[in-house]
């Protein structure tokens, strides 16, 4: 029994201390680099002060287009939007942000209209891309404040990184090989953080009978988001995407909203149900900059 | 629970702890530990099922019993029998039911007879295929005198619920099995060792090689139209390696978890795909259940005496019922059809153990070991496929050829990335089997270096995000 003891011994502890380097080697590799948003936050991006940032999902990310509503507004923004993040996420990047010592006067927030009322309580399937950032508090203290096997195998990469990176290995582990041979490599978004999707030669019939939804803002998240941005002197901004088949309807006066749910008339201006094309993207961050004029004030 | 899974790994850490705790005690606890933790990992699924088994074991435990003190031959006869009726009724009403009401249906919707479906939502229990077989073997062999039935119910229950091959085999003869429960563990530090050795290659064949290749496999089967020749055939081959990196990763891990306990089970695979004709894939291939169709389906038929149209039919006859064997559909028939009719020109011909007594292979025989593979390919299409119609389609639109095209396997990222693990994966896999084989060796033996190696694929190479369930527990 002690022989076995003693090999096994040895397997283990041989594969946890070259995995757990390998793996550490990984996280640093990629926190050197500009691959997902976190770390372009922190690499990619050199300025501090910003006008205005914007938070999301994959329709922040794709509809407000930072370069335009810049050149229109003559002001400073930056997409920090992560696809398919609740705003539970979106408050994780904006403490990070604010982490980095950079500052901002306006937040927009531009979660999926869904998440602005969803109350579920779980780990987000892209939190890993905080993963680099496990050894700052507010990252850990994230991951441990949800339960679930994702969440514990996050939060305790912080001792035992090989937990995370093997969990995520395609997500973590192959980037940051990429990311040592190439630093600069950004995860489908460009230098000011925005990603589109092509246009799609659609008819551009005008969309009639939209539905409606209601929007009551009730998200827990969204109120530490609020108590945050109060806090830091931000005002925050809840920005309702365009969608083609409803429009939004919103009575909360807490929040300060821009209600784009509409604006788009033409079905040629959306790639599906949520998310625009390239030119739907231009023209509602067109509109988007006159709106947001005021609040710059 | 899955092998795979972090729930299997503390079950097990904790039963083997507590199992050679016991040692010092007597076997009967260590089988009595055996039985209560191989039907926990079996409740762990749905715990209703238990009572199967446990009819099961007691079924043919009591036939057993009956069969030793019995010596008339046509009581004897009986009590077989109802053994038989009794397993193959399990079986037959779990698996098989809901296929033959639809099969009834439709032939009868073909002459223009509209009937009502009466099939009920019947659930299919994992592991139902071996642990019958498993059984019943037991009763065949006790009455044909060659097994002497044991007196301990426990033994029997742990025999036939061990939990190490319960669900997907290997399909274990009670005289290689039981006899292990009636004697002495002692603790063998190198056995254990080359246990866990065999896990790790296991669990790297399982995780990393069939995993990988199911994200390709998946997607084209799931839509097949739509993609050029040269993409199908790829996908047909990955088809290959991802049911045998499942199928024998499991087996190899069950023998590697036997071996913890100081049990010896009986090899399932030997590098299949390196043979060279089709005789020779079925002696590596899923060696348990060919051997067990042998010694209880085709021997009894007659096997290869008599004349031509005999052996022709007997072979035919166990390549079918091997194909219904893993499930209720017309695939798994065409797909026994296929190995059938590629059988027996080599039986017709006398050529179909050219290869028992040679392991190693020789460079000349490659071209043969490649046309094996591709044959067996081929039906694995149908072995895949939802239906006959799908994979007929599927073989057409290779033969139609439609291009060169790769684009599947590159057009993003995430397809480059998928495709390199797969490449290298395969490439460790094969090198590693190669050797094996080339040294007259029945499995992978891994070292200190290359265990680490290997533990170490797994953790960077494996799917554990969404992992896949093991192929053959459908069956």
């Amino acid at each position: 029994m002690n022989i076995f003891l003693k090999k096994i011994g040895i397997l283990v502890i041989s594969v946890l201390i070259l995995g757990n380097l390998l793996s550490y080697l990984s996280l640093w590799a990629l926190r050197q680099g500009n691959f997902y948003k976190p770390s372009f936050l922190v690499n990619g991006v050199t300025e501090t002060d910003f006008d205005y940032i914007v938070l999301g999902a994959s329709t922040g990310l794709t509809t407000l287009d930072t370069q335009v509503i810049d050149s229109l507004t003559h002001k400073n923004g930056i997409n920090l939007s992560v696809d398919d993040t609740p705003i539970s996420s979106q408050y994780l990047m904006l403490k990070h942000f604010l982490a980095e010592g950079k500052s901002t006067k306006i937040c927009v927030l531009a979660p999926s209209i869904t998440a602005f009322d969803d109350q579920t309580n779980r780990i987000n399937a892209n939190d890993y891309r905080f993963l680099p950032f496990i050894d700052r508090s507010y990252v850990s203290d994230y991951f441990q404040s949800y339960s679930g096997t994702d969440a514990r195998l996050l939060s305790n990469s912080r001792y035992l990184p090989i937990m995370g990176v093997s969990y995520y290995n395609a997500e973590v582990f192959y980037p940051s090989i990429l990311s040592v041979f190439q630093p600069k490599r950004r995860n489908r978004f460009d230098a000011k953080g925005n990603y589109t999707y092509p246009f799609k030669n659609s008819n551009a019939d005008l969309i009639e009978n939209r539905n409606t939804i209601r929007v009551e803002f009730q998200n827990t998240d969204l109120k530490k988001i609020k108590s945050l941005c109060d806090k830091e002197g931000i005002v925050l901004l809840c920005y309702i995407s365009p969608f083609k088949t409803a429009k939004v309807n919103t009575s909360n006066s807490i929040y300060n909203i821009i209600n784009h749910s509409d604006k788009l008339l033409r079905a040629n201006y959306f790639y599906d149900d949520i998310h625009v094309t390239s030119i739907g993207r231009q023209l509602i961050s067109e509109i988007f900059a006159e709106d947001i004029r005021p609040y710059f004030n | 629970m899955l092998f795979n899974s972090l729930d299997f790994a503390i079950f097990l850490i904790i039963v083997f702890i507590l199992y050679w705790l016991l040692s010092k005690k007597s076997i009967g606890y260590q089988n009595l530990l055996i039985l209560v933790a191989s039907y926990v990992f079996y409740a762990w699924w749905d715990w209703r099922f238990l009572s199967l088994i446990v009819f099961s074991s007691l079924a043919d435990y009591l036939v057993a019993m009956y069969l030793k003190k019995e010596e008339r031959i046509t009581t004897r006869k009986v009590l077989l029998s109802v053994s038989i009726v009794f397993n193959l009724g399990l079986l037959g009403f779990f698996k098989y039911y809901n296929f033959f009401v639809d099969s009834w249906i439709s032939a009868w919707g073909s002459f223009g007879v509209t009937m009502h479906e009466s099939t009920l939502n019947i659930i299919l229990p994992v592991g139902i295929s071996f642990y019958t077989f498993q059984t019943l073997s037991y009763t065949i062999d006790v009455y044909r005198k060659k097994l002497e039935p044991t007196s301990s119910l426990v033994q029997f229950m742990a025999y036939v619920a061990f939990f190490p091959q319960l669900v997907a085999g290997p399909i274990e003869r009670a005289k290689n099995l039981l006899p292990q429960f009636q004697k002495t563990r002692v603790f063998n530090s190198e056995a254990v060792m080359s246990g866990v050795y065999l896990i790790i290659w296991g669990l790297f064949k399982k995780v990393v090689v069939a995993d990988n290749c199911a994200f390709f496999v998946n997607q084209i089967f799931d839509s097949t139209t739509g993609h050029s020749s040269f993409e199908l055939i790829i996908v047909a081959v990955l088809f290959g390696f991802q049911i045998y990196g499942d199928f024998s990763g499991y087996s190899d891990i069950a023998i590697g978890v036997a071996r913890l306990f100081g049990f010896s089970l009986m090899t399932n695979f030997l590098f299949p795909y390196f043979s060279r004709d089709i005789a020779e894939f079925w002696r590596r291939w899923h060696i348990s259940l060919s051997t067990w169709f042998r010694d209880y389906l085709y021997i009894p038929l007659g096997g290869s005496r008599g004349g031509r149209y005999q052996q022709i039919r007997n072979v035919m006859i166990v390549f079918l019922v091997s194909g219904f064997w893993h499930g209720a559909n017309w695939t798994f028939m065409v797909w026994g059809c296929i190995h059938g009719l590629l059988f027996l020109p080599l039986l017709l011909s006398n050529t179909n153990r050219n290869h028992v007594v040679e392991t190693h292979m020789l460079w000349r025989q490659v071209p043969k070991t490649v046309l094996t593979f591709a044959l067996v390919t081929v039906a694995w299409v149908f072995f895949r496929a939802d239906s006959v119609q799908i994979a007929y389609q599927y073989i057409i639109d290779i033969l139609t050829f439609s291009g060169w095209s790769l684009e599947l396997f590159y057009k993003s990222s995430k397809m480059i990335l998928f495709s390199s693990i797969i490449l290298v994966s395969l490439v460790v896999m094969l090198v590693f089997e190669f050797i094996t084989l080339q040294r007259n060796q029945r499995e992978v033996r891994l070292n200190h270096y290359s265990g680490i190696f290997i533990a170490l694929l797994i953790v960077f190479m494996g799917v554990f995000k969404n992992p896949s369930d093991f192929i053959y527990f459908q069956f």
